[in-house]
């Protein structure tokens, strides 16, 4: 394109959006800044459950890692030994060995089924944060024995209407529960404390001492699984290779690994919404802009057919329609981020509720440079056709308006 | 120069074949003020379209300073208009988005010239026609005869070897066609400028070199001005 070419081209973009219909102008690009934000929007939530999934399973489930009884057994055994060999790994922050059985929990005249979990208060400590999210009371401590430690919608409230699901009906600190354990034994435990941390499997189970699950089911140092903390995130399969190597034989599983299945069919689902909102968007600002550039080009037809007539080149028409079709689509871009901003700070502050908890808008990078891409993609060619198609009209029909 | 061979053109409209033009001879001389009349129908648009590098002969040649016009593709043809061809219309055509002066400045700046140039220039063309005081003003702000006069200084910005005027006249008052035809007069005489006008009003002879009448797509007869026969 000779350089003259580009400057007339926008020159004339310039001057046509600088003293042309400033209403359709700013609507038009009010209309990108929404398809911007819708692009942006629903990935940002959908990043933002998987964030919010994945640290919830290494805060609260699972740690990084999760080792798992060899195949056909039903516990670990010796897990003081492999605990040991998990400590040697630099890198490696903390472990801590669960016992989780199912378990019946009785409290006035309410009975409810769910699972019970021990574990060594110090160690889990040292992989989990539930003991931060306690509502009432105290965590457990190392040597307790007959207290138990209950998930808020476990213990429920005295008014059933508070409750979301079935519950024991207002169990508080300092009351006793029975709790029926798998192998029939019946205990009666002091409630220490309620926790509360959000995340919906650790608000319904019940936690008792590692000590305490092993004398009812006459183990010792076994453990049904054995969580893994790792200094930093994002390197569970490396690890789970070096947990390998330094010859733990049990089932390895990285905390993604474990969570696959509901939200993976949960973040599938919303992909698919994801795909069918952005084929929308896409599709409103193709639409927009063709009937914003086709518009206007009818209306400039025969000034087209006159610019044609005294020697202006048809390319510069079509080159001016393009800027301004890219100066409508950056706006739009740069007004979409700005609502998109304001969106994603909104909803910090008030985030949104979903069943695992609360989950922040995640705006990606490669999110934000898609939607900027495909909004600048599709507003181009909807503006090239139209601009193309007039200015290749016959100079007399152009200026006719045949 | 122009030379005009046999030139025929005919139109589909639907089934039915239009012969506008039915083999037009003549030529035009540098430095004449011609003017196309004839009544409605008769094919004096479309010979300037033709003239003018807008519309294609079904048949004939026009050369234009040597340049056989036919022979060249779309792209050379615009820039055959943009570097040697000037247009004036009847209803002006001017970009509403621009001043007076960008109106003006648009073919300069599409052949690539300085701005420095253009400027000046610009601001001299505006100058002689009367439009000086007017260079920053937009389209909405000038009288009909204003509108046009920015047209012609268009059409001069790129000093073009023909001026072609298409009816210029027709949405002016009778003293405000005589402003722009004394420009054209103006012109003429003192440049040399060559101009080409499609006109139906019998009195704008008077300011031309030369007319040329059309009828059924032939032309019909000519005949020298008397003005200018007694100038001459």
């Amino acid at each position: 394109m000779p350089s003259q070419h580009f400057s007339v081209a926008l020159f004339l973009a310039i001057r046509s959006i600088q003293r042309g219909n400033r209403f359709t102008f700013f609507l038009t690009v009010m209309i990108m800044g929404l398809v911007f934000v819708n692009l942006v929007f629903l990935p940002s939530i959908i990043s933002g459950v998987v964030v919010n999934f994945n640290s919830q399973s290494i805060n609260y489930n699972y740690g990084n890692l999760v080792i798992e009884p060899r195949e056909n057994e039903v516990y670990i055994s010796g897990v003081s030994e492999v605990k040991q060999k998990i400590s040697q790994i630099p890198g490696i922050s903390g472990s801590s060995p669960r016992f989780s059985a199912g378990a019946t929990y009785h409290y006035h005249d309410n009975q409810l089924s769910g699972q019970i979990t021990g574990f060594n208060p110090r160690y889990e400590q040292e992989v989990t944060l539930i003991h931060t999210k306690m509502k009432d009371g105290d965590f457990l401590a190392e040597g307790d024995t007959d207290s138990i430690v209950l998930g808020t919608s476990l213990a429920g409230n005295i008014d059933e209407r508070l409750d979301q699901v079935d519950s024991l009906g207002g169990v508080t600190t300092g009351d006793s529960i029975d709790v029926t354990f798998s192998n029939g034994v019946r205990r009666t435990l002091r409630v220490k404390g309620i926790i509360e941390s959000g995340v919906y499997s650790v608000d319904r189970t019940a936690f008792i001492t590692l000590k305490e699950i092993e004398s009812v089911y006459g183990l010792s140092d076994t453990a049904t699984i054995l969580l893994v903390k790792l200094d930093g995130d994002g390197q569970e399969d490396k690890y789970k290779r070096i947990l390998m190597e330094y010859g733990i034989a049990e089932r390895i599983r990285t905390y993604q690994e474990k969570g696959l299945g509901f939200v993976n069919d949960a973040i599938r689902s919303f992909e698919i919404i994801n795909a069918i909102s952005t084929m929308v968007s896409l599709v409103i600002a193709i639409v927009v802009i063709f009937i914003v550039i086709f518009i206007n080009t009818i209306n400039k037809r025969r000034q087209i057919g006159i610019l044609k007539a005294i020697g202006i080149n048809k390319n510069i028409i079509v080159y001016s329609y393009i800027i301004q079709v890219f100066i409508i689509a950056s706006c739009g871009i740069l007004l979409g981020l700005l609502f998109s901003s304001g969106l994603v700070l909104y909803l910090t502050y008030k985030p949104l509720m979903f069943p695992g908890g609360a989950v922040l808008p995640v705006v990606e990078a490669g999110s934000i440079i898609r939607s900027i891409m495909s909004l600048a993609l599709v507003s181009l060619i909807s503006g090239f056709i139209p601009s193309w198609k007039t200015a290749n009209e016959p100079i007399l029909d152009a200026i006719r308006g045949n | 120069m122009i030379e005009v061979l046999d030139v025929t053109r005919v139109y589909q409209m639907g089934l039915v074949e239009v012969q506008a033009l039915r083999g037009v001879r003549c030529s035009i001389q540098q430095g004449e003020f011609v003017g196309i009349m004839g009544p409605s129908g008769s094919g004096k648009s479309t010979l300037l379209h033709i003239l003018g590098l807008l519309d294609s002969p079904t048949s004939g040649t026009v050369t234009i300073d040597g340049t056989d016009v036919g022979l060249l593709k779309e792209q050379e043809k615009s820039e055959f208009r943009l570097n040697h061809l000037g247009y004036v219309f009847q209803d002006y055509a001017l970009v509403p988005e621009l001043s007076v002066r960008e109106n003006v400045v648009l073919p300069a700046m599409a052949r690539g010239a300085p701005p420095d140039t253009y400027l000046k220039e610009s601001e001299e063309i505006l100058r002689q026609v009367g439009l000086g005081h007017r260079i920053d003003h937009r389209q909405y702000e000038l009288s009909g005869g204003e509108q046009q006069r920015v047209a012609i200084a268009r059409a001069l910005i790129n000093r073009p070897g023909i001026l072609f005027a298409d009816e210029p006249c027709a949405n002016l008052d009778s003293n405000t066609s005589r402003t722009i035809l004394n420009l054209f007069r103006e012109l003429n005489e003192k440049y040399g400028q060559t101009i080409i006008m499609v006109t139906h009003e019998e009195w704008h002879e008077e300011f031309m070199c030369r007319v040329l009448y059309m009828k059924d797509g032939l032309i019909d007869g000519e005949k020298a001005c008397k003005m200018r026969e007694n100038k001459n």
